[in-house]
């Protein structure tokens, strides 16, 4: 039961919560689509997960072939290392490079998380190519948006703590709002283009601080990484992949709205 | 949350350097609610006593909680039906912006709320589990909480206006706590394969019942329109 080996990665106490939770969603017939996750589970290969790990170095990732090798490097420790993994970010057209958009890094799809849960058919559901597939939205959410461990990214409203955004307090717990994901992408799944403003840190190469202190900083100038919310709550607007800019490229800066450099991870075969 | 929100205001006092006292409290001064979900439903399943009774229902709520000094409307659509025209939900609701009882603005307008652009529908808007909160400022019980009830009835589609077809969305028009289904969002835009607030699925039948049995409560939308 794909449920049961998601609690076991939790505290006791975590694992009492989701327990009297799950149970109920399994007992309450709502779960239709939960026991058809189940089923999937047997059919369907991981080919997407949230990096149950940061790199550390803010959004300093190595570029994007550093970014891919810690999906790759992930996958290979969950035993999904025989697949080609990217990560879902975007480059932007510096210094005579052309940009890369994200949505075009991650293979056809369909994708499905470490349960074996669909969170997108393509690329058109994923990101909402049409109007009506934009208002209905994927099947990325809370519980889909899982690592590759199986394991939640805590978010809004979980564990409400005054030291969550510092990045020495965070690494002693896994019990804090973490939902800030690390795209640089638009709701489109492009690249930031057309614009001076950097949202993607120099393409995944720097850490530099961001320039507001103390402060949540959201100037518009950068440096900056755009990032979405993996629990769909929060910025303003709940998107999965461009919810907001960070208030800098260092760890700290990322910590500071909650988020700890996380990235997602497709595979493309 | 009125702990953790004198905890968050504690924290603000102590590490804004110079913030006055006066600062602070000015951030105690929150928009008025202008939006809901109900937390109770009407305890006959859909049968809420068409538009009128749930719209009678939103105001009593907000009565409650000191809000009736506003105009209340469900966000329900109803359908063409014995020669009555449909009517939309997205058309009952004023023109916004809309507030949570929390202070935190839902959506700036309609466009805003229903995603009627492309990039407004791809970015969604400022509704979610932890905004979408009934007139006591609570967060409604969604996926993994016990028990689960994020069916909040609308009868609309995702553009926020009444069906077309001949079946029925609204559980005939929301008279019926028998046969018929009702379409329904998700307060917590958890479930049914997508993420939709207010047209995520059908329930199977209009009865108490039969809501709860598809994770729901009867609960509803209010919006202000004044």
């Amino acid at each position: 039961m794909v449920h049961w080996r998601l609690f076991g990665k939790m505290g006791a106490g975590m694992q009492k919560f989701w327990l009297i939770g799950g149970a109920m969603a399994l007992s309450v017939s709502a779960s239709s689509y939960l026991a058809l996750a189940s089923q999937a589970e047997e059919q369907h290969e991981m080919t997407f997960f949230v990096t149950s790990e940061a790199i550390g170095d803010g959004a300093n990732f190595g570029g994007l072939e550093g970014a891919d090798a810690h999906c790759q490097m992930l996958a290979s420790a969950a035993g999904a290392g025989g697949k080609t993994w990217h990560a879902y970010l975007s480059t932007q057209p510096y210094d005579g490079q052309s940009a890369i958009n994200a949505r075009d890094r991650i293979g056809e799809g369909p994708w499905y998380n470490v349960n074996g849960t669909m969170i997108a058919r393509d690329n058109a559901h994923l990101h909402g190519d049409t109007l009506d597939l934009a208002r209905l939205g994927n099947n990325v959410t809370k519980i889909t948006n899982l690592n590759e461990k199986g394991e939640i990214i805590y978010g809004f409203g979980d564990f409400p703590d005054p030291m969550d955004d510092y990045w020495w307090y965070v690494q002693t717990t896994p019990f804090t709002n973490r939902h800030e994901i690390i795209t640089g992408s638009q709701p489109n799944g492009m690249s930031y283009v057309e614009t001076d403003i950097d949202h993607t840190c120099r393409n995944w190469t720097s850490n530099a601080a961001g320039t507001c202190g103390q402060n949540v900083c959201r100037n518009g100038i950068g440096p900056m990484a755009q990032v979405g919310m993996s629990d769909r709550n929060g910025g303003g607007n709940g998107s999965w992949n461009s919810a907001h800019p960070t208030g800098g490229c260092g760890q700290d800066d990322l910590v500071r709205t909650h988020g700890h450099g996380f990235f997602y991870c497709f595979a493309i075969d | 949350m009125r702990r953790l929100s004198i905890a968050v205001i504690a924290v603000g006092l102590g590490s804004v350097m110079g913030a006055s006292l006066a600062s602070a409290q000015r951030t105690l001064e929150l928009p008025e609610m202008e939006f809901f979900v109900t937390s109770r439903g009407m305890d006959h399943g859909a049968n809420l006593g068409g538009l009128v009774g749930a719209d009678g229902h939103c105001q009593m709520l907000a009565e409650t909680v000191g809000a009736g000094y506003k105009t209340w409307r469900a966000y329900l659509s109803t359908q063409a039906r014995g020669g009555q025209p449909a009517i939309n939900a997205r058309d009952r609701i004023g023109t916004g912006p809309w507030h949570n009882a929390r202070g935190a603005v839902i959506s700036a307008d309609q466009n805003e709320l229903h995603g009627d652009t492309l990039a407004q529908a791809q970015l969604g808007s400022n509704l979610y589990k932890r905004s979408a909160l009934n007139e006591r400022g609570e967060v409604v019980n969604g996926v993994r909480d016990n028990p689960n009830q994020h069916d909040i009835l609308t009868g609309s589609q995702l553009d926020g206006r009444a069906f077309t077809d001949d079946a029925d969305h609204t559980c005939n028009n929301w008279t019926s706590e028998a046969e018929g289904s009702a379409q329904v969002g998700h307060s917590d835009r958890i479930g049914g394969g997508n993420t939709s607030w207010n047209s995520a699925h059908g329930s199977r039948g209009c009865s108490q019942r039969d809501l709860i049995n598809t994770g729901g409560a009867g609960y509803f939308y209010c919006f202000a329109i004044d």
